[in-house]
């Protein structure tokens, strides 16, 4: 019930006209982002950081801003999944299967209206499950010491590549290569300047906003500089509306069930949206059986993965706010918002800070409802968008990339260390290292710090106390196995997820 | 031999591991005595993780990816100049013309026709100016269009 009183304090904070206008605001970008090609959620959102950031907007509206793009972001994906057959983002990927056929056979509108209900319908079980879930979890990491703290961001790192991620040696790396930009800068405890080359702009060490916006944006336009794909798309007819309610409620079974086991692995470290949708269309295929027509356009083949996807992207929240641990690219950059504005994450600030946490899961509720709003009449407006050729596109983008930048410091020196950034992101991403780990390495690099330096003095130098409580012996061993586990069951998952795109005799 | 991208990365991390990790040894003792924890304890862990990862990397690395050759590679150092450009550019220039001439090449080099590019570019940071000067009053260098 205690619950129930702070979640109306946080509508009272997300309903204010100021808030709600940015949330709407959030919502369109957001669509605009998750269906524009070149521009992933995690990319859209850190591009929006400098931008929130010297806006000086009050933290709760910077936090609504963001997360009303994020959802949105995770609503755009379908559109060019069902139209193109081209995925917007990665989770988007198992909408094409059954979503892209029902295009072909001329119910592109009831494809992109069915999946707009099933993304709001996921959404809002996972933000409930959300509501649920974040309060106990703060709790009970209240109980935490530095040293379980401490194997905890072990674990978020080990488990950031994912049951899917190909070579967990290089997410290692890339986590290392983050901390160690992290460690630039004058110390914290002792104030020894370390790698500053007594350069003046090092001293308060490398912003990571500037190396967030290099690494994805500046990196993202060198990729489709090289990949030669300015040319935009043919534009899409997407015919009339002729869902009935009839099918509409045969789907409803669908829906929780997609919801539901979507949220469940967007909280679980290492599972995250693609598995969620993943794991939706194949349990949803077994369960409809011989009597569904998977892959050939069967409803209920797009509204698994729709709803899958948006749950698992609530989910993914819940360790976010409660942990301060992020479990996918896009929560680890609303992280990097959160320190920016001088929130310590973690369970405290469901005590300290309570109006952002419940303002912003308010938010999500009320943009889910707007994502929905939006999404259906505006559909035609999003798919037009879908043809604006990227020669365009993210020359724009990196201007706005580079206004953001500047507009926070007024210096060109950033400018600068920014493409250098961008040039350091798109070299990492040829060589397959993985962009998050760097990122959260930078976000978490001196919390852990702290909280190694903490736990060590709490034991007089001992350092076997960073694996002695019964808890964070067990944190170790799950990260041990989310860096094993995906050499074993990684290559078997993708071989499937492979078979089910292959399965499906459309591809063209 | 394959796997040569992966191997010289492996040898730069090395190089960066060894030269990140030394050069935490050589710091001063903070004042009031050294403790368990010192500046330098975290950066050592991290020089030995890395330096173990980027082995790895030498003795088993992935197979190659598809470096650009030849144009696409022209291109991206074209893209590449055209940023560092525009950053030294923007402020001597001022936002309307330096971002006029950037945001125009780079559409023209990723294969727009030189005309519609550079209108894109002139109305692109027409918008964004007049937006961030006016509507919500954050500077952007005016440069040579300054009005005196």
């Amino acid at each position: 019930m205690e619950t129930l009183g702070f979640l109306m304090d946080g509508f009272a904070v997300a309903l204010t006209p100021y808030n709600l206008m940015f949330a709407l605001f959030g919502a369109f970008v957001g669509t605009l982002i998750g269906c524009l090609p070149g521009l992933g959620p995690a990319n859209g959102v850190a591009i929006l950081i400098p931008l929130a950031f010297t806006l000086g907007l009050p933290p709760e509206t910077a936090m609504i801003l963001l997360t009303s793009v994020y959802a949105g972001a995770m609503y755009g994906g379908r559109i060019s999944s069902i139209l193109l057959n081209i995925p917007g983002d990665e989770p988007a990927m198992m909408t094409c299967l059954d979503g892209y056929p029902m295009a072909q056979k001329g119910r592109a509108a009831d494809a992109l209206a069915v999946s707009a209900i099933a993304s709001f319908a996921g959404g809002l079980i996972g933000t409930i499950g959300l509501i649920m879930l974040a309060p106990v979890l703060a709790k009970f990491a209240l109980t935490f010491g530095p040293a379980e703290y401490f194997a905890l961001f072990l674990l978020a790192f080990a488990t950031l590549g994912g049951i899917t991620g190909k070579n967990p040696v290089k997410t290692v790396v890339a986590a290392a290569l983050g901390i160690m930009i992290s460690t630039v800068g004058i110390d914290i405890s002792t104030g020894t300047q370390r790698y500053t080359f007594g350069v003046l702009e090092l001293y308060e060490g490398i912003d990571f906003i500037l190396a967030i916006v290099g690494l994805f944006a500046i990196s993202e336009l060198l990729f489709f500089v090289e990949s030669r794909m300015g040319r935009g798309r043919d534009k899409m007819n997407v015919g009339k509306l002729t869902l009935t309610m009839k099918e509409l409620v045969m789907t409803i079974p669908t829906q929780l069930r997609g919801g539901i086991l979507g949220f469940i692995s967007g909280v679980l470290p290492g599972a995250g949206a693609s598995l969620g949708s993943f794991i939706s269309y194949t349990l949803e295929k077994q369960v409809v059986g011989k009597k569904g027509k998977f892959g050939e356009g069967d409803i209920r083949g797009v509204v698994a993965p729709e709803a899958g996807n948006n749950g698992a992207s609530s989910g993914a929240l819940v360790p976010m706010l409660t942990l301060g641990v992020p479990g996918s690219g896009t929560t680890a950059v609303l992280l990097a918002m959160l320190i920016s504005l001088n929130i310590t994450p973690g369970p405290l600030m469901f005590t300290q800070n309570a109006d952002i946490v419940w303002g912003v899961i308010a938010a999500l509720l009320i943009g889910n409802v707007l994502l929905l709003v939006l999404n259906i009449p505006l559909v035609g407006f999003f798919v037009k968008l879908l043809s604006v050729p990227p020669m365009y596109l993210l020359p724009i983008v990196t201007m706005v990339a580079f206004v953001g930048i500047y507009s926070i410091s007024h210096s060109t020196f950033d400018l600068y260390f920014m493409v250098a950034f961008g040039v350091a992101g798109y070299f990492l991403r040829k060589l397959e290292i993985p962009l998050v780990p760097i990122i959260l390495g930078l976000l978490l690099g001196p919390e852990m710090e702290k909280n190694l330096g903490h736990a060590l003095v709490l034991s007089d130098g001992d350092w076997s106390v960073l694996w002695e409580s019964p808890l964070a012996m067990g944190l170790w061993i799950v990260a041990g196995l989310g860096l094993i586990l995906p050499y074993l069951v990684g290559p078997l998952l993708r071989r499937r997820m492979n078979a089910a795109m292959k399965e499906n005799p459309v591809s063209d | 031999m394959t796997g040569l991208g992966d191997r010289i990365l492996g040898l730069g991390l090395l190089v960066l591991a060894v030269a990140y990790g030394w050069a935490a040894q050589q710091w001063p003792e903070p004042f009031g005595g050294a403790e368990t924890v010192g500046p330098e304890t975290f950066p050592t862990i991290l020089a030995v993780v890395l330096a173990a990862g980027s082995l790895y990397l030498m003795v088993k690395p992935d197979p190659d990816a598809q470096w650009p050759l030849g144009k696409s590679a022209f291109e991206l150092v074209v893209a590449l100049v055209v940023l560092v450009v525009y950053a030294l550019l923007l402020e001597p220039l001022g936002f309307v013309i330096a971002t006029t001439l950037a945001v125009g090449t780079l559409s023209w080099r990723m294969g727009a026709a030189p005309k519609p590019a550079f209108i894109t570019g002139l109305l692109s940071a027409v918008v964004v100016f007049v937006l961030f000067n006016y509507g919500l009053s954050l500077s952007l260098p005016a440069g040579l269009l300054e009005v005196h």
